[in-house]
């Protein structure tokens, strides 16, 4: 998977657009989920998507191998893009700023939409395992993953110990991890 | 989780403290230990990420995206024409940059009352578009009934805009360009999409364009009467510095309508930087690029034209470009526009106010020169090159980005 990934890369640095429509029909779908699960906005996490894709074929040297998996990679920058872009949202929402947009929306609406949700059964799978996480290891990892608070931070907001929250989040994340091992026997 | 393995996840969390991030990156140039840890860590987060609710993209920001790969069109014969090498002789830095709200009026000056009513009326109901068409709205999940139940109320928009241009605005000129740029700016464009957005035949891309149109409208008309909303102005006049990627991201690949007229937009030269320094000055320019695209939009040959915002090629100064393709008639519409030949003439007339608009906000963007030496001075005009219309505008660049927040 990880040398399909890498050689997906190298065409794209190469200047090869049909390598580049490849990785967006492969990972578009899931970098806008996650986004969308962050910022809650169809356009901004639009912004995000675009704004990655642009850097990667304008200066595909922003990733190499060194960094890890490429897919790894991508999400791992498109959910720091999405924080990046919630905490400006934040700041200016806690500046009081009455933005006409913004004063009507609350921090993460559930949406009863027409959202048709067609998912691989992987996504489908990790969705479902996050789901049934415990209350407070999903707690901590919705804190720490979804809204960027550090350990400190989340431990100060549910009143845990820091000891706590870190345990609550490598519990989580191994729970995740063996879900996924076990789909993928 | 050990001490390594704890940091490889606050570091691609993004929350590791600036230093230790460093010493981590310096582990990593040497460490393999490090390097597993962290593409452990990437991956348990890749796992995170997949446990997002799947949600999917249209069709359209793919096409974007795609867009974007195209090579950009290249501008070195018109920024070494003979007109940009003029504005490049005269342009000069000011002492003080304007930072809009110039061209602001009490709504209470408009002597008619019916026209200060219905454009009371009209930002009130682009007040109540806005969050229906917002990124977190129904509509943007897909669900239209909400949004279209809104736009079938009568009157529509159009109308709306139709009813305030039958009225004829006397009153004194900045009076009567405060409602000239409330009406033929973004307006017509939000006009055309809340049309096309109350049938069957939409895309999701146009609630996205609906959205963004609404915005800028509701900061042109702040921008413009000062007394229409003054808690929002005061918002609006607070120093905030606004990037070019806003509006790249609002004309990249969007589809522009003046009234009867489409076109679909390119951009590829949008550098990266703030434009300007409070949203009432931010709305003047945004007016200035909608009156350029809808001079150029329905007089392209092929339906295409691009918006581009080149800084540096003429020092202190940021050039907002029009170009499209057009034919030899089209092209002498558009010079006798700029130039003010014939303005009384009908077909045209809502033509020349879109550029005279342009020339006072440039008269106040400039306020060290007159109008007429700053046309002679090139800071704005319209020029013919290979078969393309070019119009442009020169708006003075930000020198030091100061500590106000961003937009």
């Amino acid at each position: 998977m990880q040398k399909i990934e890498n050689e997906v890369w190298e065409r794209i640095h190469n200047g090869d657009i049909s390598a580049f429509e490849e990785l967006y029909d492969g990972f578009a779908k899931v970098m806008f989920s996650l986004s969308i699960e962050i910022l809650g906005d169809r356009w901004e996490a639009e912004e995000v998507i675009q704004d990655i894709f642009s850097i990667l074929w304008k200066k595909p040297e922003a990733y190499s191998p060194a960094k890890g998996k490429f897919s790894s990679w991508l999400l791992v920058l498109t959910r720091n893009r999405s924080i990046d872009r919630y905490r400006s949202r934040k700041r200016r929402l806690d500046r009081g700023e009455t933005d006409e947009i913004l004063s009507s929306r609350p921090d993460q609406m559930d949406k009863n939409g027409a959202e048709k949700a067609t998912a691989s059964d992987e996504h489908e799978h990790l969705h479902r395992a996050f789901t049934h996480l415990p209350e407070e290891q999903r707690r901590v990892i919705e804190l720490s993953y979804f809204k960027g608070m550090n350990q400190q931070e989340i431990a100060k907001r549910l009143d845990l110990s820091l000891g706590t929250v870190k345990s609550r989040t490598r519990l989580a994340i191994e729970k995740l991890r063996n879900s996924l091992s076990t789909l993928r026997l | 989780m050990d001490t390594l393995t704890q940091k490889a996840l606050d570091y691609t969390l993004g929350v590791l403290p600036k230093e230790e991030s460093l010493l981590f990156e310096a582990m990593l140039e040497e460490n393999d230990e490090a390097r597993n840890s962290l593409a452990q860590a990437q991956e348990d987060c890749a796992n995170l990420a997949l446990s997002s609710k799947p949600k999917s993209l249209g069709k359209e920001v793919r096409s974007r995206i795609l867009e974007n790969c195209q090579p950009s069109l290249c501008f070195d014969s018109f920024l070494s024409s003979e007109s940009i090498q003029k504005l490049h002789r005269n342009f000069s830095r000011q002492d003080e940059r304007y930072q809009g709200g110039g061209g602001c009026v009490p709504l209470k000056e408009i002597q008619s009352l019916q026209v200060q009513d219905e454009l009371y009326q009209l930002y009130e109901d682009l007040l109540v578009l806005s969050p229906l068409v917002a990124g977190d709205s129904n509509a943007a999940a897909g669900d239209m009934s909400g949004l279209q139940k809104v736009l079938h109320k009568s009157p529509s928009f159009s109308q709306s805009v139709d009813s305030l241009l039958s009225h004829s605005i006397e009153d004194d000129r900045p009076v009567a360009q405060s409602v000239q740029r409330s009406l033929l700016s973004s307006m017509p464009s939000l006009s055309f999409f809340s049309d096309r957005l109350k049938g069957d035949s939409f895309a999701m891309g146009d609630v996205r364009r609906l959205f963004y149109l609404c915005r800028d409208q509701l900061k042109i008309m702040r921008a413009s009467f000062g007394d229409i909303d003054p808690p929002r102005l005061v918002e609006d006049e607070k120093l905030r510095l606004h990037s070019a990627g806003l509006l790249k991201t609002k004309w990249w690949g969007a589809e522009h309508a003046y009234f009867s007229s489409q076109g679909k937009v390119r951009c590829g030269h949008f550098f990266d930087g703030p434009v300007t320094e409070r949203c009432v000055e931010f709305a003047e320019y945004d007016a200035n690029m909608y009156c350029l695209a809808n001079l150029l939009s329905p007089r392209s040959a092929n339906g295409e034209f691009h918006m581009e915002l080149i800084k540096d090629a003429v020092p202190d100064c940021i050039l907002a470009i029009a170009k499209a393709e057009t034919k030899k008639e089209k092209h002498e519409e558009i010079e006798e526009i700029v130039h003010g030949i014939n303005p009384l003439n009908p077909p045209f007339q809502n033509d020349q106010v879109l550029w005279n608009l342009i020339e006072e906000s440039m008269t106040r963007a400039h306020q060290h020169a007159s109008l007429s030496e700053l046309r002679e001075a090139c800071l704005f005009g319209c020029q013919r090159m290979e078969n393309s219309t070019y119009l442009w505008f020169a708006w003075p660049a930000i020198e030091n980005a100061h500590d106000g927040a961003e937009a």
